[in-house]
Order: C-alpha cells, then sequence, then structure tokens
C-alpha cells in the first residue's frame, strides 16, 4: 500500500474513533437529564441548528484540512527522505535530495546533503586507497587473463558440476558451434562487427555447463579414468579424447583434475588443441610414403625378374633378351621419376605447412632493399605507387629467394645497382628489378630454380623453385623494349606475387593491452558455488546467474498484432554484467513497421529486411536463457509479447522472472516514477542506447545490480522473497 | 614342349614388366601359361582356360585381386585352383584379407624367381 493511502486509512480510521467516543459520551450524558432538561436541549438544538450544524461542518472541514497539510508537509516528504537517505548511504552517494516540505524537513534536508557531501568525498578517499591496494594484485590477475585470453590452445576451466569458470578465448573459438539455421543477414544489430556469442548455435560462457558444447558422457569416461589414476596414486593424471570442433576442426582434448588440498576434486581443466593440420600433415606423408613403397615394389619386381631370367637362362633367344634389356631400362627410368616425384611432392605437403602472412608490397621490396645491400652490397632503388597492395608471405623464405636471385644477377650482369619497379597488374604484383642489358634466358632461369637457396653459407633448405611455387608466384625475364642497341637496351626480372584484396585480421594477433578492470570470463569465485540443482527460490539473488533480456516491438499491443523486432539479452554472473556474452539480434516481423514505432527505437524497415524470422530468433535466444533465471524492465510486456510466439514457435519460457519496474517499486514505494530512465537516475545509472534492445537490456541489468543491496536492507535476499515484494507492489497488477 | 599334359597357369598383372618375365619363367618351367591384364580378362580366361594355379596381383583395372579371389572361391567347378596373391601390398591386414579370401599363398613385390617358382612348385605338387 502507498504512503499516501496508508495515511488517509489511518486518518478515517482515527476520525472514526473519535467520533465513536464522542457519541458514547453523548449517549451516557443524554440518560443522566431529566426531561425538561432533555426538551430544553432539544429546543435549543431546533432553535439553533443551523449554527451547530456549520460548527460541526466547519470543525471536520478543518480538521480534514489540517490533515492534508500535515501530510504534505511532513508525512510524505519524510517518507522520501527516508529513501533518498537510504539510496546515499546504500547505491548512489552522489544523489542528493532535493524534496519540498516543512521548515523543519527542510533544514533536515540541507543537513543530510551536507553530511552526504562529506560522506561521498569520505567514501572516495577510501575507494582510492581501495583501488591503490587493490592495484598491484589486479595487475597480476590482468596479466594471467591476458595471458589466457591470448593462449593458442583453447582453455576451459569447469568446477565439479561441469560449470564454466573460466575460458581462453580460443576455447570460444574452437568450440562456439557455428551457426546452422542458414538465412543470410543475419548480422549483429551494433553493426560493429563484434563477435557475439548470440550468432552460436552453441553457447559457451560463465556459469555454463560445459555438457552443453562436449558431449557428457566423453567428460564422464574421462573424469572416470582419471578417477582410476588417483585412485592407483599415479602423479601424471590426464584423460584424453578428439572431438570435433567449429568447421569441421579435430581438436584433441586434455583433461586435468584441480583437486583441493585435501586432495579432493573440486573441478577440471580441459585444453584443446587444433589437430586438423598434423593430421592432415601425418596422412600426406603416410600417402607419400604408401605411394612409394608400391611404385619401388612394382618396379623392382620388374628389374629382380627380369635379371634374374636373363642370368638363369642365358641361352635366351635374341628377341627375349632384348625384350628383358627393354623392360630393365625402362623400370630404371621409372625408379628414378618416383624419386623425382617424391622429393617434389614432400616438398608441396610437407614443407609447404609453412602458413603466409599479410605484408605490404612496398615493406616487402624495402627488405630486400636493405638486406641487399648488407649481404650482397647491392643498391637498389625502389619505384612504387601510392597504391597499398596486400600479398601474403613467408617473409623470410622470399626474401632469402630474392637476394638468392639478386646475388645470381650481380654476377650474370656484373651490375650492382637495379631499379625495383612495384607495379599492380590485376589479381598480381609485378616487383620488377631492371638493369641495363640482355634478359636472363629460360633455362638460366630454370637451373637457378633448382638450386637450393645459398647465400654466404646462409642456407634455407628449399630450392628457389620450392619457394616460388610455395607463394604462388612466377619468376621470369623479359627485355623491357624491343632495340637491340645494348646501350638502350633495359632488362627486367620479374617476381610475380598474387595481391590479396583484404587480409583476414583474424591472422594477426591482437596487441595485448591489459584491461582496465579485471576480464570479465574471470570467477574463481564460482569454486564455491552451490551444485546444478539446488531449490533455486530459495537460492541467494547474488549467486543466480540471470540473463537480462529487452525487446523492442513494432507496438505496444502483442495481442492486437504487435510483433517482436528486436530481441537482446545480456547475462548476469556473481553480480557482474557480462557485456561480452550477449545475445542482439533483429527479426523480421513479416508485417509492416508503424512510422511511430520507428520514431522511438529508429529501427529502420531497410534494417530488417534479410534478418532471420522469430521462429528461427526464438530457439537460439531460449538456448541463450538456458536455465537462468530472466530479468526484464516491465517484464509483463515482454513476457507476454513472447508468450504469443510460443504456439508458433514451439518455445515455452519457463525461467522465473523477475521485473526492474516492481523491485524498484518494492524498494522504493515513495517515488511515483518509475520508468528505466527515472530509476536508473536515482541509482546513478547512465544509458547508453536508449530503446535500442541491448542497451536497454544492459541499462537494466545495471539497475539490477544495484536493486540487490537495497532488497537485502528489507531483508529480501532470496529469489521466493523478491518475488514475493513483487507480486506486493501496485505495479504488479498492469496486466498485458 | 608338350604343353598338352602341363599344369596350367594365368598371370593376372597390368604391368608388362612383371607379367611378361613371369610368363617367361613359367614356360621355361614347362608351363601352360596364359596372361590377362584387367580384372574381366582374368575372368574371362579362367573360365575358357581353366588354369591350375593363379599368379594374382592385387591392383590392377577392373575386378581386383581380392574380388577375383572370391569368385573363384564362390564357384564350385574352380575349387581346385591355387591361387598366389603376388602384390605391393605387404601390410600384415593386406596379408591377412588375402588369405580370408581363398588365396593359397601370397608373395610381396619384389620376389626371387627361385621364391614364386618354390611356391607354385609347391602348391601344384599338392594338386
Amino acid at each position: 500500500m502507498s504512503p499516501r493511502n496508508k495515511f488517509w486509512w489511518f486518518a478515517a480510521v482515527s476520525i472514526a474513533i473519535t467520533l465513536i467516543i464522542i457519541s458514547s459520551l453523548f449517549i451516557l450524558f443524554w440518560h443522566q437529564l431529566s426531561l425538561e432538561e432533555k426538551s430544553l436541549l432539544i429546543s435549543i438544538f431546533k432553535q439553533d441548528f443551523v449554527y451547530i450544524f456549520s460548527a460541526a461542518f466547519l470543525l471536520l472541514a478543518g480538521l480534514g484540512f489540517a490533515l492534508d497539510a500535515i501530510f504534505n508537509v511532513y508525512i510524505i516528504p519524510t517518507s522520501k527522505l527516508v529513501e533518498e537517505t537510504s539510496l546515499i548511504t546504500s547505491v548512489n552517494p552522489s544523489h542528493r535530495i532535493s524534496i519540498e516540505g516543512s521548515k523543519d524537513i527542510m533544514r533536515l534536508i540541507q543537513i543530510i546533503n551536507e553530511w552526504a557531501d562529506r560522506y561521498e568525498e569520505l567514501q572516495k578517499n577510501i575507494d582510492q586507497k581501495i583501488h591503490i591496494a587493490k592495484a598491484k594484485s589486479e595487475e597480476e590477475k590482468n596479466i594471467l587473463a591476458a595471458i589466457m585470453s591470448e593462449l593458442p590452445e583453447g582453455l576451459v576451466i569447469c568446477n565439479a558440476e561441469g560449470r564454466i569458470i573460466l575460458y581462453s578465448k580460443k576455447a570460444k573459438e574452437f568450440l562456439a558451434e557455428a551457426n546452422t539455421i542458414g538465412f543470410p543477414g543475419y548480422k549483429t544489430e551494433s553493426g560493429s562487427g563484434r563477435s557475439l556469442i548470440g550468432d552460436q548455435d552453441k553457447f559457451i560462457g560463465l556459469g555454463r555447463s560445459i555438457f552443453n558444447v562436449i558431449d557428457k558422457n566423453l567428460i564422464t569416461h574421462s573424469l572416470d579414468e582419471i578417477a582410476d589414476q588417483l585412485k592407483h596414486k599415479q602423479t601424471n593424471v590426464a584423460s584424453y579424447f578428439v572431438i570435433v570442433g567449429k568447421w569441421n576442426k579435430l581438436l584433441r582434448a586434455e583433461v586435468v583434475p584441480i583437486l583441493s588440498h585435501l586432495k579432493k576434486f573440486t573441478g577440471f581443466i580441459i585444453i584443446f588443441n587444433d589437430i586438423s593440420q598434423q593430421i592432415e600433415t601425418d596422412r600426406r606423408i603416410n600417402s607419400l610414403f604408401q605411394s612409394l613403397t608400391k611404385s619401388i615394389r612394382s618396379s623392382l619386381t620388374g628389374i629382380r625378374s627380369t635379371i634374374e631370367a636373363i642370368l638363369e637362362y642365358p641361352d635366351m633367344d635374341k628377341e627375349q633378351l632384348q625384350q628383358f634389356r627393354k623392360i630393365i631400362h625402362k623400370e630404371s627410368i621409372i625408379l628414378g621419376d618416383i624419386l623425382d616425384k617424391t622429393v617434389s611432392d614432400y616438398s608441396i605437403n610437407v614443407k609447404t605447412q609453412w602458413p603466409l602472412f599479410p605484408m605490404l608490397d612496398s615493406d616487402l621490396a624495402c627488405s630486400i632493399k636493405t638486406k641487399a645491400a648488407e649481404k650482397l652490397g647491392l643498391i637498389i632503388n625502389i619505384e612504387k605507387s601510392n597504391e597499398k597492395n596486400w600479398i601474403k608471405v613467408d617473409a623470410y623464405s622470399i626474401i632469402f629467394a630474392m637476394l638468392f636471385v639478386l646475388n645470381k644477377l650481380k654476377s650474370k650482369t656484373e651490375h650492382r645497382e637495379f631499379t625495383c619497379k612495384l607495379e599492380r597488374k590485376g589479381q598480381f604484383i609485378n616487383f620488377d628489378y631492371i638493369w641495363q642489358g640482355d634478359p636472363i634466358k629460360i633455362e638460366t632461369l630454370r637451373e637457378w630454380g633448382k638450386h637450393v637457396l645459398i647465400i654466404n653459407n646462409e642456407e634455407v633448405s628449399m630450392t628457389l623453385k620450392e619457394v616460388i611455387s610455395h607463394h604462388n608466384a612466377e619468376i621470369w625475364s623479359h627485355s623491357c623494349n624491343n632495340t637491340i642497341d645494348t646501350v638502350q637496351k633495359r632488362s627486367y626480372l620479374r617476381l610475380f606475387l598474387p595481391a590479396v584484396e583484404t587480409f583476414e585480421r583474424d591472422d594477426i594477433r591482437n596487441i595485448t593491452i591489459l584491461p582496465e578492470s579485471r576480464p570479465e570470463f574471470y570467477d574463481f569465485d564460482m569454486f564455491n558455488q552451490p551444485g546444478q540443482s539446488p531449490e533455486m527460490d530459495d537460492r541467494l539473488l547474488t549467486e543466480i546467474t540471470f540473463a537480462v533480456f529487452d525487446t523492442e516491438t513494432t507496438g505496444l499491443d502483442p495481442t492486437g498484432g504487435d510483433k517482436i523486432i528486436s530481441i537482446a539479452s545480456v547475462r548476469l554472473v556473481n553480480g557482474r554484467l557480462l557485456q561480452d556474452e550477449c545475445f542482439d539480434q533483429f527479426v523480421d516481423p513479416e508485417r509492416s513497421l508503424p512510422f511511430e514505432s520507428t520514431q522511438i527505437h529508429g529501427i529502420q524497415p531497410e534494417m530488417l529486411k534479410g534478418q532471420p524470422t522469430i521462429d528461427k530468433v526464438l530457439p537460439l535466444f531460449h538456448r541463450f536463457a538456458g536455465d537462468t533465471v530472466l530479468v526484464a524492465h516491465n517484464a509483463a510486456f515482454d513476457m507476454r509479447m513472447l508468450q504469443i510466439y510460443e504456439a508458433k514457435t514451439g518455445v515455452k519460457f519457463i525461467n522465473p522472472v523477475l521485473d526492474t519496474l516492481l523491485l524498484s517499486a518494492v524498494v522504493h514505494p515513495a517515488q511515483q516514477d518509475h520508468t528505466l530512465e527515472a530509476i536508473a537516475g536515482r541509482l546513478g545509472v547512465s544509458i547508453v542506447g536508449r530503446h535500442t534492445a541491448l542497451g536497454d537490456a544492459i541499462a537494466t541489468g545495471e539497475i539490477f545490480i544495484k536493486l540487490i543491496p537495497l532488497l537485502a536492507k528489507m531483508g529480501i535476499y532470496t529469489l521466493k522473497e523478491a518475488r514475493k515484494a513483487s507480486r506486493k507492489t501496485y505495479y504488479s497488477r498492469i496486466k498485458y | 614342349m608338350n604343353y598338352e599334359f602341363s599344369k596350367k597357369i594365368l598371370i593376372v598383372d597390368d604391368e608388362p614388366s612383371v607379367a611378361v618375365p613371369l610368363q617367361f619363367l613359367m614356360e621355361q618351367n614347362n608351363y601352360n601359361v596364359m596372361a590377362a591384364s584387367n580384372g574381366e580378362e582374368a575372368i574371362d580366361k579362367i573360365s575358357k582356360f581353366k588354369p591350375d594355379l593363379i599368379l594374382l596381383d592385387i591392383i590392377h583395372p577392373g575386378f581386383d585381386g581380392f574380388e577375383i579371389c572370391q569368385m573363384v572361391r564362390e564357384n564350385p567347378e574352380w575349387q581346385n585352383i591355387k591361387i598366389i596373391l603376388v602384390t605391393t601390398q605387404v601390410r600384415d591386414v593386406d596379408i591377412a584379407k588375402g588369405m580370408a579370401f581363398g588365396a593359397d599363398a601370397y608373395i610381396a613385390k619384389p620376389f626371387s624367381n627361385a621364391q614364386i617358382m618354390k611356391q607354385v612348385k609347391k602348391l601344384l605338387q599338392c594338386n
């Protein structure tokens, strides 16, 4: 009940009791009077009825006005004063009270605000000291976090129940299954290119079960193996299995237990390594070996049988002998070819596993220039275009190969200075090394191609041809002009490298920047989390995993045909919003978008073209939400929206729900305004992206985090208590 | 040379450099020899030539050596034909597979003439 209602109920009851007492006294007094006295009083009452009635009416009216004044000047301000003072002492020390009231109340407010200034300053000082004290340990944590996030291995740490308490960036890349629902234009609302977990079919995140991404039986089997090893007191305890990850990559998983100081099993680590490449290389080598042995065996059989026949039957006729000689000759040639082919296949299949990395053509030319000056004493003048072209190279081997060529060129042409001209021709980049004189003959270049690269005792164990073919490149020489005058004649040696339009940034490791705050995928406190299936209702709000969500719609009438056009959610684990683990998706509403709604959320109809329909999005969101508790602002509306789609999508959200609107009314009953903006303003939360689903979901999450300690002050700790308190509030009567 | 009463050998190999010296060797040892270079030709010659022994390579065009082996063993009229698998496939599993399909012997390439003659004579004597 609101303070206003409570006050007027109290006033009405007080007046009624007063009237009953006065009436009782009057009746007692009346019975003690004689008949004459009674008739005298009646005659006086009749005679002065108008005056008596007027006096009574004025008295009651005066009483009413006095009560109203007391209510507005003392009762309401006092009630608000309590709530707002509580705000200052709990979640928003910057909040200042600005309430109208009596002189005494105003004086009290002034004192409280002055005290709040001092309190805020004091708290800032304390916070600063705490911040400094924490900085050192945080720095260590952040270094660890940065290392973890850049580890080449995928790493997931789980508690004993299989809940993820830590994961590395690589693990997310390896395990999160690519979206398979196959619709075009499936992208994020933000358009920032951020990789959202919501894009994926399998979710990996803090507090989620690892069994969501890896078959439970596999892990259970590994843990049984580990338990067995521990029983036999083995020192190196681990178990292995192989799974197929994202993009059908083969991942080798190593499971290692985490034991407490009492040797009790408290969790496990899974380390993932991508072994696809290794297996493919092994397969190629094996295939090469098999092919080699079969071919050699076959040829040797012919040679051996034939020679033995010649030896055993020296009198065989000449024709037969000639035929056998031809067989021996043919098979010996085949053996040579087999050897050449094996060497070549080995180079292509094994040596060329070296990856290529993006590089600017001008950077490569400059590197060759510098090295040529250092190692060969050559002067290279670079003529480059203004255009920036990317190529993919193994810088060491290609630079070495070009130095090898330039060294040969130096001997052949006796020039010490060359011009290097960079030019793009279609999909290729020309690196032309120009000199005055005749071009290099094809046979000479072919001969150079067979040589293993050696310069001044430094060697790369590949031939020029191998390096060139590894880069899908070509090399040749030609004259620049058709003149036969040797003085005028200029020639070039061209390295012809394929250009890369846009290189994949994934190939480049990001610079490691230590985050200012603790990275979100860390929370070691979760080791102390309760099991997976305790009674949700009795769990503390501070321990529950929430999915805070919001929807944007075509209008405000779920039953009247309005549809969801955007849905976003962010997970809240251990009192922290995990903004890296969010779901953010536009939805094609399959109906027109009213102009009025566009005015509010800014979503234009063309932004929804090609987006998935709700029957594709809701199952994904359902998996994202999992077994969390849903939180929304004005949740009744959003839940009704979701409910409307139950029949169409077959997706039913049975998760417990909390509403920040109702919870705000629980903690601040004297406040009239419980809009998202008003609550955010009171609690010191700034909203970025109001009326975008993700922006509102994040703001709702931050508000919810601030409401939890305020609820605790009122004795509301568990989910059940929060729901019970919500039900009592006035706003819970709103029905959609 | 009288081939009428001599034993008949069919050589199945698509490599002339293997088949020709083998054929010469067998002929020098007074066997009546025929050669086939693919699976289909081999089956055709088995039914017409009715060999006492087949020197059978595993990998060649058409039916492979294992299939031919199986066909021979499934035909009651060909039960007495001896089969020697002569092949480059020398893994234990290949040998086991060949014997399971009904081969009487397995010779890995490259082999000596003495080695193959010993095996041929041994099997044909049993016959």
